[in-house]
């Protein structure tokens, strides 16, 4: 049993035990914030060790599991790829469950937390796992806190809506994955998929590649498959949706970048155009939906599916770059759309409403709260120093080599971005002030939950060489590449 | 005079169901001497009897015999299903001692009909002839047929019974007349007699083969023949609804491996209609649990669907398949008897608790209780992390491993498994309902049935996230 082993289930242990800490106790704040941090810390040490090391018995462990007609084994590690989203879940994972507290009354708080925990504990669970059952049990398991959340504890009768859209779609992905993940077993009799090459013919590949790219595009979620996630995000308190958009958005193409691409890459070239003009149509589709909400929460949902079609363009054109280029732009998205949801749950806790035209005017009365909106807002709309700018230029100048003609036309969408970011800022900053009388500006609590999350935006912003100098493209993608 | 030769008996061999049948037979006694023995005593009685039974079962585990000519056979193919088979006796034994569960006023016949009806169960486990196969299912349905109309007090369940008893008949004319024309086919009634009549199946063999389908397909459960389940599962006494659900489903499936094993032994074309209706039963069951308000409905619909799932181990007639229909069964016993045991300790046995409406907000009065439920839940559902799942996994390799009917089957499963989702989150959702808009409930006391429902945890969350423990043993 190593550290690496039971790493996914710090956050859960913490949960566990807030569960059964007196009601009202100050450790139901103090202690899953620690477990979060306690996580992070854990995940550095990964990420530095493995980074430092490569791969290495404190960054990888394999323990057989089941063995009948086909084996499976609880195999974890951390690497090049699957660091930066362990890194990623740990640290948007703290200000998610600092900003938490307040959005549960004191009898549901303790069950609040844990399940919040026990939602980092399946996505850390997920990128680490290194066999195709310990990943899908993951997958499958990341419905169960969104669904109990959004059924317990939102309150309102359209979170309790939302939690089917939630399920009924993610549901679906999950047991096409399941098909097509039993589908490759029968074929290699082992779960223990990833960093191995298996001959299948084309038809094989064909329909299992469709199989895990619905799975992945719904999770996303991308362009035909988004239904469920304008209600689950505006519906969701704002630290499980910082999740969820933060996080959780990231899975489906953490599984394109480490099973779908690596495993059917014959498969992978043929949906190709398929999967370009589901990015594109994402891209274009969720900009222009994006102008036209009103509930802010909306909004920046749309803006997400935008972004994150990007990530899709960047994966199936197929450069040099593409998975440098998708990671920076994945980690920068994470960051992004984490704090401004954790800041319009601030917003919307001051002023009782998520309607942008309903208040307006923050500056005058909360101007720290305008500030790191303003730092937020402009990151969303990729301003040049700040990281969101670094992820998209990197794909689009990548992308442009192989599909300079979607390339092109997405381009539409980064105008569009500037145009629903700054209507966001906007009308929610500027202008006269008509929301209730006794708004409040930021507490020092509230800018510090937000602080870390503006830093590395800076960061990743000023400096994305640190990131993409760290990945190294698998051979499995080098192919990709060369069959092009 | 005709001589005819009596086959010796091996008791060694019958041992587990002689244990089992004088269990009834002790029950009934302590009654007679006793006028005042309480139900606690001859439950508890039952319990151990059954668990004497299992102790032998488990000793005769990896030595196959037969005795009586042949006809009785203990091997893979009766020893998980006994297993279940006892497990669920003992369960619904244990669910009998929660304050307001229904005997039909006469405990003492009702638990010794129990013990008598899980005989007939492992009499259908180890039957290798037609005779001996109608034997079984008689002795395990005349008992059921009883033990769904005690719930006394109720309409429904003397409407249970009623409808059990009639359709229940009717299957066994299907069953006893496709035995008749597959002895007329083979010239025997041994099942390793059809074997040779299966290579080159006449079309005597083929109206046979069918009619004992319906006839087992009425005791699984399976769609079309389903119609009774709802209501006779809704009807019956939650205990006898648990011991219905599991240990039918069970014994009957261990024939119907057996059968399909020895006659068949291989993919056969004759098999089709079999997948036809394991694709019609998850359709059925899963689409039918929708609208369900009840739960014992809701279960039963459920396991109607669960029944087609488990056919899909038969899915190329091999060895991985035995081990597999042993697992899903095994999955199946644990999330079913447990699910039950909850609705039993929700309502004190009464069937207040059968109602979905009286667990809106249940996890804010009993946390115990829903947290139990919505693990049994998500196993029927197939969530990873419990036994439904890994069962789940099994089945599909299975069926997607057998050809084109194999490939039909496992979409539908997985069809099936997305509406039933619905169907089982639906009962989730409610116990997570805000509390404030809740009903209350009374505070549960029983003490004793929730080792039914801690069994069913353990078994759920062992076979989910430890399966080799389970499966190293039943691989064949």
């Amino acid at each position: 049993m190593r550290l690496i082993d039971v790493f996914p289930f710090v956050p859960l242990a913490f949960g566990i035990v807030t569960l059964f800490v007196p009601r009202g106790s100050r450790w139901v704040r103090a202690l899953p914030i620690a477990g979060a941090l306690a996580a992070f810390v854990i995940a550095v040490v990964f990420a530095a060790s493995y980074f430092a090391n490569g791969g290495s018995a404190l960054t990888s462990s394999i323990h057989p599991w089941i063995s009948g007609p086909w084996t499976a084994s609880y195999s974890v590690r951390v690497d090049a790829v699957s660091s930066w989203f362990v890194l990623l879940t740990s640290f948007v994972s703290v200000p998610a469950l600092w900003a938490a507290w307040t959005y549960a009354d004191e009898a549901r708080r303790r069950s609040f937390m844990f399940l919040l925990l026990a939602f980092e504990t399946t996505l850390l669970g997920l990128f680490t796992a290194a066999d195709l059952l310990v990943f899908y049990v993951y997958w499958d398991l990341m419905l169960i806190p969104v669904f109990l959340l959004l059924t317990g504890y939102a309150g309102t009768a359209e979170a309790r809506r939302a939690a089917w859209a939630y399920l009924i779609y993610n549901g679906f992905g999950g047991l096409v994955l399941l098909l097509g993940v039993v589908g490759l077993v029968v074929a290699t009799h082992t779960f223990e998929v990833v960093g191995q090459r298996f001959e299948l013919g084309p038809a094989t590949q064909w329909w299992l590649f469709g199989a895990f790219a619905i799975a992945f595009l719904v999770k996303t979620p991308a362009f035909p498959f988004h239904a469920w996630m304008p209600p689950t995000y505006t519906q969701s308190p704002p630290p499980l949706v910082a999740m969820i958009s933060g996080i959780q958005s990231k899975a489906g193409l953490y599984g394109f970048i480490v099973f779908a691409l690596p495993l059917f890459p014959d498969a992978a070239r043929a949906w190709a155009p398929l999967m370009l003009v589901i990015a594109l149509v994402s891209i274009l589709y969720g900009a222009f939906a994006a102008l036209a909400q009103r509930d802010m929460k909306t909004l920046v949902a749309y803006s997400s599916l935008s972004h994150l079609g990007l990530v899709l363009l960047a994966l199936f054109a197929f450069d040099v770059t593409s998975l440098p280029a998708s990671l920076l732009m994945i980690v920068s998205h994470g960051l992004i759309s984490g704090v401004l949801f954790i800041m319009l749950g601030f917003i919307e806790e001051r002023v009782g409403t998520r309607d942008l035209f309903a208040f307006g005017g923050l500056a005058a009365k909360a101007p720290r709260l305008q500030s790191l909106m303003l730092v937020a807002a402009m990151a969303a709309l990729g301003l040049p120093g700040l990281s969101g700018f670094a992820g998209e230029f990197l794909i689009l100048v990548g992308a442009w080599q192989t599909q300079p003609v979607i390339t092109a036309i997405s381009l539409l969408a980064i105008v569009i971005a500037s145009v629903y970011v700054l209507r966001l800022y906007q009308a929610a900053v500027h202008g006269e002030y008509r929301g209730p009388a006794d708004v409040r500006e930021l507490r020092p609590r509230e800018m510090l939950v937000v602080a870390p999350l503006l830093a590395a935006i800076f960061f990743l912003g000023i400096w994305p060489g640190w990131l993409t100098s760290r990945t190294t493209t698998p051979p499995a993608f080098t192919s990709l590449q060369a069959l092009r | 005079m005709m001589q005819i030769a009596m086959p010796a008996i091996d008791f060694d061999v019958v041992s587990p169901l002689a244990a089992l049948v004088a269990t009834g037979l002790v029950i009934l006694l302590v009654d007679l001497v006793s006028r005042r023995a309480s139900r606690t005593v001859l439950c508890s009685i039952g319990i151990a009897g059954s668990i004497v039974s299992f102790i032998r079962l488990a000793m005769q585990f990896g030595q196959p015999a037969t005795t009586l000519g042949g006809a009785f056979a203990t091997d893979r193919f009766s020893w998980a299903f006994d297993a279940i088979v006892l497990i669920a006796l003992i369960a619904a034994l244990l669910l009998s001692l929660v304050r307001d569960a229904e005997d039909g006023a006469s405990p003492a016949a009702y638990a010794a009909l129990l013990v008598f009806c899980s005989a007939g169960g492992m009499i259908m486990a180890a039957a290798t002839n037609l005779i001996v196969i109608f034997l079984g299912i008689e002795q395990l349905s005349l008992a059921l047929y009883i033990l769904a109309g005690t719930g006394t007090g109720r309409q429904a369940s003397h409407e249970a019974a009623l409808k059990y008893v009639l359709l229940g008949s009717l299957a066994s004319g299907f069953l006893i007349y496709g035995s008749a024309l597959l002895y007329g086919a083979s010239g025997g009634i041994a099942l390793a007699d059809l074997a040779h009549a299966a290579l080159a199946p006449s079309l005597l063999f083929v109206t046979g083969f069918m009619l004992f389908i319906v006839g087992i397909g009425f005791k699984l459960a399976l769609a079309p023949f389903h119609v009774w389940t709802p209501d006779v599962y809704e009807g019956s006494p939650i205990a006898v609804t648990a011991f219905m659900a599991v240990a039918v489903k069970a014994a009957t499936f261990s024939v119907l491996a057996r059968f399909v094993y020895v006659v068949f032994g291989h993919d056969a074309q004759a098999l089709a209609p079999l997948w036809a209706i394991a694709i019609l039963s998850m359709i059925v069951g899963n689409v039918g649990a929708i609208a369900q308000t009840n739960l014992k409905r809701l279960l039963a619909y459920s396991s109607i669907a669960q029944a087609g799932y488990i056919v899909l181990a038969l899915a190329g007639v091999n060895g991985p398949g035995l081990s597999t229909m042993i697992f899903y069964l095994a999955a199946y016993a644990f999330m079913n008897l447990g699910a039950f045991a909850v609705i039993a300790l929700a309502g004190d046995g009464s069937e207040s608790a059968s109602g979905i409406e009286a667990y809106r907000g249940l996890f804010w009065r009993r946390p115990w209780l829903a947290v139990c439920m919505t693990v049994f839940m998500f196993s029927l559902a197939g969530i990873p992390a419990t036994a439904g799942f890994v069962g789940k996994v099994l089945l599909l390799g299975q069926a997607l491993a057998a050809g084109a009917w194999g490939i039909a089957m496992a979409v539908v499963l997985v069809l099936g498994t997305l509406i039933s989702f619905y169907v089982y989150f639906k009962v989730v959702w409610a116990m997570f309902a805000p509390a404030d808009d809740a009903a209350p409930s009374p505070a549960g006391n029983a003490i004793v049935p929730w080792i039914a429902v801690a069994g069913g945890i353990a078994g759920v969350v062992i076979l989910g996230i430890l399966p080799q423990l389970f499966y190293a043993l039943v691989i064949t």
